[in-house]
C-alpha cells in the first residue's frame, strides 16, 4: 500500500515535471534596449520554459561584428530592415520556416514580403516592431517651436547637443544640406557632409551610443537636443519626474523609419526556443508588451486589437501603415563601407 | 645517441607548460593579427591576401595620424599629471611617516582602489564632474560660480583626471619599492657631509630612484595609451583613442584587417617606447656606477 502510494507520487512528479524538462531551453537574443523586458518576456519565460537571457546592440552595424566574432552565442538577433540583407549575404542566418511561427501572417504584407525579407521564395526574417528616428529636445531650453534638423547644428545649443553615435549622422546631415540620395551620396555630397558634421563637432556635448546613454545625457542637464529612436528615450526621461519634460518632433526634413525583425542564427541548437520566441513576439503579449516597453509602432495590427485602447492604437499608427510614406525608410546604403569611413573619420577628428 | 638526462627531462617538464601557454595564447595570435593585417575587406566579410593597402590607408588618411598623437599626447599627460602626484606620495610614505603600521595602512589605501572595478570608479568621475555633479554643487554652494560649468566632463581635461586617478597606483608601487630600499646609511652620510635636503635628495635619493620612476611611467604610460573606457564614458565629441579605433574597425566598421594592420602598429610603437625607455634606464644605471 505504502509503497504503491510512493510509486504513484513519483509517478506523478515524473508527468508534472516532464513537460517542463522536455522543453527547458534557452535562447540567447542579441537585441535593442526595451526589446527583452521582463515585462513580457517573463511571462514568455513562464509558458515556455526557455530562459531568455539578452544582449543589446547600440547600432545596426554591432550584429556582424558580435556575430563574425564568434557564433554560437547568439540564437536570435533583430537587425532593421537595412541590415537583414547583409546578414544573409554574410552567412550568419538560416531562413525560417513561417507556417511554424503562430500568427506571422498577421503581419503587415508591406513588411513580411518586403523584397529585403522574402528572397527567392525563401523567408530570412519575422517582422517585430517598427517605429522612427525623430528629434528629442528640452521645450523649457530650446526657445520656439524647432521643427527642422537645424537645431541639431544651431550654436545657440553649444555644448547641449547630442547625436546618435551611428553613420545615421550621415543621413541626418544630408537631409539637413538637401541631398535627396541619402542613401547613395556621391563623393562630393559625402565630403560636404563630412565638413558639415565636423564644423558641428564644438556643438557636440558627447554622441550617445545607446538609448540608456542618452536618457542619462537628458536628465541630467547634459544635453538639450539630440535625435533620438522615438518614444523610448522621451517616455524613461518623462518617467524619472526630473522637473522638466522633453518631447519629440519629425523635422520638416523628414523623420527617418525603421523595421526591425527577428533572425534565426545559423545553425542554432535552440531552434524550438527560438521557434517560439518569434511566435509569441507575433501574440497580443508579446505585441503590446513590446509596444508598451519601447513606445514604438506593432507590425501585427490583428495582435494589438485587444490589446490597446483607440487612442493608443492611433500613437501607435495600429492600421496606419501608410505613415511608413512619411518616413525615410532605411535601406542599407550603397557604398556601406565608405559611409563608415567617413563617420569614423568624424568622431577622429579633432 | 644519449639518453636523456633526467634533468633535462625535469627541466623540460618543468617548462613546457609556460612555453606552450606563451606560444599558444601569445606568439600564434600576434602572428595571425599580423597576418590578417595584410588581408582584404570585401563586403560583407574580408579575404585572405597579401598587400599593403591596409597600411597605406593609416598613413595616408589623416584620421589615424590624428588619433594615434592625440593618444600620445594624453599618455604622456597622464604619465606626468601621475608622476607629479605618485613621486611625492611615495616620498611621504617612505621618509616621512615614522611608523611601519602607519604606512602599510597608507600604502593600503593606495592600492585598494584597484581592487574596485575599473568601470565603476571612471563612471564614479561622470558623477562628480557633470552639469548636475558634485563638484558643481560644491562651486555653486561656495559661491564661486552662478551657474553650473560644462567645462568638466566630456573633454580631454575629464579623460586625464580619471585616467590619472586610475593609473596613480601603478606610478606609486615602483618608486615606493625602489625609495624603501635606498639605504638609509647613503642619506645619512650625504646629510653628515653637510648636504642640505634637496642636495641629498639630488644627488642620493633622485639618481637611486631612477628605475622606479621609468618602471612606474612606462606602466601609466602603455595602460593609458591603451585604455578604451575614459573616452568611451567621460570623453566628448575629441576624445576618441586608439583602443577605440580598433573598437570601431573590429566592431562596427567590421574591418578585422585594417583593425590588424593598426593594432600590428601600435604594437610596433609600444615595443620602440619600451626599447628607448629600457636604453635609458641601462644607461642611467651605468652614470651611477
Amino acid at each position: 500500500m505504502t509503497r504503491r502510494r510512493t510509486a504513484r507520487a513519483l509517478t506523478a512528479f515524473a508527468l508534472a515535471t516532464l513537460p517542463l524538462a522536455a522543453t527547458a531551453g534557452e535562447l540567447n537574443i542579441l537585441t535593442w534596449e526595451g526589446y527583452a523586458d521582463p515585462s513580457f518576456i517573463k511571462p514568455f519565460e513562464e509558458a515556455s520554459g526557455c530562459t531568455v537571457s539578452a544582449t543589446y546592440v547600440g547600432s545596426n552595424d554591432d550584429f556582424a561584428a558580435k556575430l563574425a566574432a564568434g557564433g554560437g552565442v547568439y540564437d536570435v538577433i533583430t537587425p532593421s530592415l537595412d541590415t537583414v540583407g547583409m546578414m544573409r549575404l554574410a552567412g550568419f542566418v538560416d531562413p525560417i520556416d513561417t507556417a511554424a511561427v503562430t500568427g506571422s501572417d498577421g503581419v503587415y504584407p508591406e513588411f513580411s514580403k518586403h523584397p529585403e525579407i522574402v528572397v527567392d521564395g525563401e523567408t530570412w526574417a519575422v517582422p517585430l516592431i517598427w517605429g522612427s528616428v525623430s528629434v528629442i529636445y528640452r521645450p523649457d531650453k530650446v526657445t520656439g517651436t524647432p521643427d527642422s534638423i537645424g537645431v541639431l547644428f544651431d550654436p545657440a545649443y553649444k555644448g547641449k547637443i547630442s547625436l546618435w553615435d551611428d553613420k545615421s549622422a550621415i543621413y541626418w546631415t544630408a537631409r539637413y544640406l538637401g541631398f535627396p540620395n541619402i542613401f547613395d551620396l556621391n563623393d562630393e555630397q559625402l565630403e560636404a557632409v563630412k565638413a558639415k558634421l565636423i564644423e558641428q563637432k564644438p556643438l557636440i556635448r558627447k554622441y550617445w551610443s545607446s538609448a540608456g546613454e542618452l536618457t542619462d545625457l537628458m536628465a541630467n542637464n547634459e544635453v538639450w537636443v539630440s535625435n533620438a529612436w522615438t518614444g523610448l528615450t522621451s517616455k524613461d526621461v518623462n518617467a524619472l519626474g526630473k522637473g522638466f519634460t522633453v518631447a519629440e518632433f519629425s523635422p520638416k526634413e523628414k523623420a527617418e523609419g525603421w523595421m526591425d525583425s527577428m533572425m534565426l542564427v545559423k545553425g542554432t541548437p535552440n531552434q524550438e526556443c527560438a521557434v517560439k520566441f518569434m511566435s509569441y513576439m507575433q501574440s497580443p503579449e508579446g505585441q503590446c508588451g513590446i509596444a508598451k516597453s519601447t513606445g514604438y509602432f506593432p507590425v501585427n495590427p490583428g495582435a494589438v486589437s485587444s490589446c490597446m485602447d483607440a487612442a493608443m492604437k492611433e500613437e501607435r499608427k495600429v492600421d496606419n501603415i501608410d505613415f511608413v510614406k512619411s518616413l525615410v525608410m532605411w535601406q542599407q546604403p550603397v557604398r556601406l563601407d565608405k559611409y563608415l569611413e567617413v563617420w569614423n573619420a568624424v568622431k577622429a577628428a579633432p | 645517441m644519449r639518453r636523456p638526462s633526467s634533468s633535462m627531462l625535469m627541466t623540460a617538464g618543468l617548462f613546457s607548460l609556460p612555453l606552450g601557454w606563451a606560444l599558444l595564447l601569445l606568439i600564434v595570435p600576434y602572428i595571425l593579427m599580423i597576418a590578417v593585417g595584410f588581408w582584404t575587406r570585401q563586403f560583407p566579410l574580408f579575404v585572405p591576401d597579401f598587400q599593403f593597402g591596409n597600411y597605406l590607408q593609416l598613413f595616408s588618411d589623416p584620421q589615424y595620424t590624428t588619433v594615434i598623437l592625440r593618444t600620445l599626447k594624453i599618455a604622456a599627460m597622464v604619465t606626468g599629471c601621475a608622476l607629479i602626484l605618485g613621486y611625492p606620495l611615495a616620498y611621504f610614505l617612505v621618509f616621512t611617516i615614522r611608523s611601519d603600521k602607519l604606512r602599510n595602512l597608507v600604502y593600503m589605501a593606495v592600492i585598494v582602489p584597484l581592487w574596485v572595478s575599473y568601470l565603476l570608479r571612471a563612471y564614479t568621475w561622470k558623477i562628480i564632474l557633470g552639469t548636475d555633479g558634485a563638484l558643481n554643487s560644491a562651486l555653486m554652494s561656495l559661491g564661486l560660480i552662478d551657474a553650473p560649468l560644462d567645462a568638466f566632463l566630456y573633454n580631454q581635461t575629464a579623460m586625464v583626471i580619471t585616467l590619472t586617478y586610475i593609473f596613480v597606483p601603478f606610478m606609486v608601487m615602483p618608486i615606493y619599492a625602489v625609495l624603501e630600499n635606498i639605504p638609509k646609511g647613503l642619506i645619512e652620510a650625504s646629510e653628515d657631509l653637510g648636504i642640505g635636503p634637496l642636495g641629498t635628495f639630488r644627488h642620493v635619493i633622485a639618481p637611486l630612484s631612477l628605475g622606479g620612476v621609468v618602471a612606474g611611467a612606462m606602466m601609466t604610460f602603455c595602460l593609458s595609451f591603451g585604455d578604451f573606457v575614459a573616452p568611451v564614458l567621460v570623453g566628448g565629441p575629441d576624445g576618441t583613442m586608439v583602443a577605440n579605433l580598433l573598437q570601431t574597425q573590429f566592431g562596427a566598421a567590421l574591418n578585422w584587417p585594417l583593425g590588424s594592420a593598426l593594432a600590428t602598429l601600435v604594437l610596433i610603437m609600444v615595443l620602440a617606447i619600451l626599447a628607448v625607455t629600457g636604453w635609458a634606464e641601462r644607461a642611467s644605471a651605468r652614470n651611477l656606477r
